[in-house]
């Protein structure tokens, strides 16, 4: 809805003042008889009721631009004064008088049935507004066609304007019950429409709905029971009693309506104590959001801050969490200086004030800046953690490693060596010098085997070149020894920290590994420069990709070199070779 | 004898120190699956178990020959030590243990002489 100038709330105003003044002219001198005894309440009731909409209409359009509820408001105000001009005794006063008859009502269920955005939303409340609209000036047009008419000036005013117990029996047509029965259905249809909405609305959405839909559902409830007095079987005069009451009802209800759009604003006040019960002591992360649900009076609150480092959202705890704008679910993007610091997952309807909630979230600004630091601790803490127990478990599998190394391999060729030089002992006076050279010849050969996996195994444990002759010759010696083919790029020929050396060469031993073991790999590229202060390893094979980088061999790489500060990155599109990356500091 | 090992070389040098030492071996099995099906058909009166198979652990295996009618007198054998299995040499129902480095004709007929139901352990 368009923010009202104040030139146009003049205007308005000013119009509804006349309208109401001209509606109470016409039903005093308009030319109908009004009983005596009913002039002065109707006449009160009628413009207290039309100027109550306009006037609370044009406070709710000001102060809630965003919701639709005030103009609709001050429509329904006009066209409560417009039944009026029935009461004019002249044919184009008639004519015009039917046809605006009933447009109020149709103005109160759109008003009700979209309550409290003023907008439609879907294809109930579409449907239920519509059927409003086509049961007013088009059916009453209907009814002047086929001949609605009367004397001019006879008897009270036309159109129930002053209510009265009908005199004479009624007898309803057909088409006088079709109309009814539709009435009665749309009315009920409204009542489930906002019944349905108040009991799925959250505690926020509700303490704006409660007032309006209380006083709206009074309001249909009366017509209801006016509208179905007859078979009812209630009495004329309880009748007339039901639609006094209505038209009481309807004074206050737009302050009803108004409070309830106004109310959160109400609760604008709340900011200041948020303010001071944050300041009141250091935020633990559950007070600080059980404040902000207690301000925003929205229990089911939730706060994600954001971790720029990570680009993710964690709670509290650090944690992280998905943060979407699904389940009906409103959000709210808390910055400082353009950078985001936090989101809100609060109750929709608190969308619909956006002021409010950034008041609140500048109030509660320096705790929630505050506890998104907290938030990111406890995240890198939860990082180290569990980094820390996979270097753990990584080492403990190492030995796992070595010791089955050592079993399957170095220790079945010793045990081999000992039974031949058993065996060889044992036939010693009765075999050939032959027959116990091949077993002597037997026991060197397993003895070699046995050595040269045991170098194989040390090499693994720790590479000695690397710490005698640099990160070149280690690399060198490494992809000489790789299954798959490896070409070693010019390294330059300085020496680096110890703990850098030992990771760029366990990057590149681990993705050799990988490229001949699971990449399926025909060549690989190992590449080794300075970079900045630091060292940068790249390892590319043009084997199938697809690693994982979260896989327990690369997870493990990527906190070895974590553990250095450094970073390590894998790229390994299906189909087109993998390409592993690691960048360590220096000091 | 039934010699179980997945390491031929071992298996080829106990067949040859075994038959120097006066037993008879009647077949070879280089894992669990073949130990039990050569258990069954070759009826050995000895098997000699290695603990460590490719398909399965040689307690287990062990268990499942000792279950049944006639079953053979069962020992075991590791290129490790008896002290890295623990009790669980005397929990199985192998009639003892030998290290691998240790076996020969006269360390096999220990075992097998010991008494059944207490491992007899060289090794």
């Amino acid at each position: 809805m368009q923010r009202l100038s104040p030139q146009g709330r003049k205007v308005i105003g000013a119009a509804g003042l006349l309208a109401g003044v001209g509606a109470g002219c016409a039903l005093v001198w308009g030319g109908y008889e009004v009983p005596a005894d009913l002039l002065a309440p109707t006449l009160v009731l009628e413009v207290a009721v039309g100027w109550s909409f306009v006037t609370v209409g044009l406070v709710a359009w000001t102060r809630r631009p965003d919701s639709r509820t005030g103009a609709l408001m001050v429509v329904l105000g006009f066209a409560w004064f417009a039944r009026f001009a029935v009461a004019v005794a002249v044919r184009p006063a008639f004519v015009i008088g039917v046809l605006l008859s009933s447009v109020y009502l149709s103005v109160l269920v759109h008003l009700l049935a979209t309550f409290p955005g003023g907008r439609v939303q879907n294809r109930a409340e579409r449907v239920v507004v519509t059927v409003g609209y086509l049961l007013s000036a088009p059916l009453d047009a209907v009814f002047l066609l086929l001949g609605a008419q009367r004397g001019l000036g006879e008897g009270p005013p036309p159109g129930g304007l002053v209510i009265a117990a009908r005199s004479g029996a009624f007898t309803p047509s057909g088409v006088d019950l079709a109309v009814q029965a539709v009435v009665v259905a749309l009315f009920l249809s409204l009542l489930a429409i906002v019944f349905t909405r108040w009991r799925t609305a959250g505690p926020a959405q509700r303490r704006s709905l409660t007032p309006g839909v209380l006083g709206g559902a009074v309001i249909v409830g009366t017509i209801l029971v006016e509208r179905t007095a007859i078979l009812l079987l209630i009495p004329p005069s309880v009748g007339v009693v039901f639609a006094w009451s209505a038209q009481v009802v309807l004074v206050v209800w737009p302050v009803a309506l108004l409070l309830g759009l106004l109310r959160s604003q109400l609760d604008r006040s709340a900011v200041g104590r948020l303010i001071v019960e944050l300041g009141a002591g250091l935020p633990v992360p559950e007070r600080l959001r059980s404040v902000l649900a207690r301000t925003l009076h929205d229990p089911t609150l939730e706060l994600a801050y954001w971790l720029p480092e990570r680009r993710a959202f964690v709670d509290a705890s650090g944690v992280p969490v998905a943060v979407e704008a699904n389940g009906g679910r409103g959000l709210t993007r808390l910055e400082r200086d353009g950078e985001p610091i936090a989101v809100l997952v609060h109750d929709p309807v608190l969308s619909a004030e956006p002021e409010l909630v950034a008041a609140v979230a500048a109030g509660a600004g320096m705790a929630v800046q505050n506890e998104r630091l907290h938030a990111e601790v406890r995240s890198q803490l939860r990082e180290v953690r569990a980094s820390r127990a996979r270097i753990v478990e990584a080492a403990d599998g190492a030995r796992r490693r070595v010791e089955r190394d050592l079993h399957d391999g170095a220790q079945q060729r010793l045990v081999t060596v000992a039974l031949a030089l058993r065996l060889a002992r044992t036939q010693l006076g009765s075999a050939s010098r032959a027959e116990i050279g091949a077993l002597l010849d037997e026991a060197g050969a397993e003895l070699a085997g046995a050595l040269e996996e045991l170098r194989e195994l040390a090499r693994g444990i720790y590479p000695v070149l690397l710490t005698d002759a640099g990160l070149g010759p280690a690399l060198t010696s490494l992809a000489e020894r790789s299954p798959v083919p490896a070409v070693v790029g010019d390294v330059p020929a300085r020496r680096w920290p110890d703990a850098v050396e030992r990771t760029c060469y366990f990057v590149v031993s681990e993705a050799l590994a990988n490229a001949a073991k699971h990449a399926g790999a025909g060549q690989v590229v190992i590449d080794v420069r300075a970079d900045g202060g630091g060292l940068c390893v790249q390892v590319a094979d043009d084997g199938r990709g697809g690693a994982e980088a979260a896989g327990s061999g690369l997870r493990g790489l990527a906190d070895r070199v974590a553990a250095l500060g450094g970073e390590l990155s894998v790229h390994s599109p299906r189909g087109g070779g993998t390409r592993v990356i690691a960048t360590v500091p220096c000091g | 004898m039934l010699i179980v090992d997945d390491h031929a070389p071992f298996r080829s040098l106990a067949r040859r120190l075994l038959v120097a030492g006066g037993f008879q071996v009647v077949g070879e099995a280089a894992d669990g699956a073949d130990a039990l099906r050569a258990a069954r058909e070759l009826a050995p009166d000895v098997v000699l178990l290695d603990v460590q198979l490719p398909d399965s652990d040689g307690f287990a295996v062990a268990e499942r020959i000792a279950g049944r009618q006639g079953a053979p007198i069962i020992v075991l054998v590791s290129s490790r030590a008896r002290l890295d299995y623990g009790s669980r040499v005397d929990a199985s129902r192998a009639r003892g243990f030998i290290a691998k480095a240790e076996l020969g004709g006269e360390a096999l007929l220990r075992v097998i002489s010991g008494p059944a139901g207490a491992a007899t352990c060289s090794g």
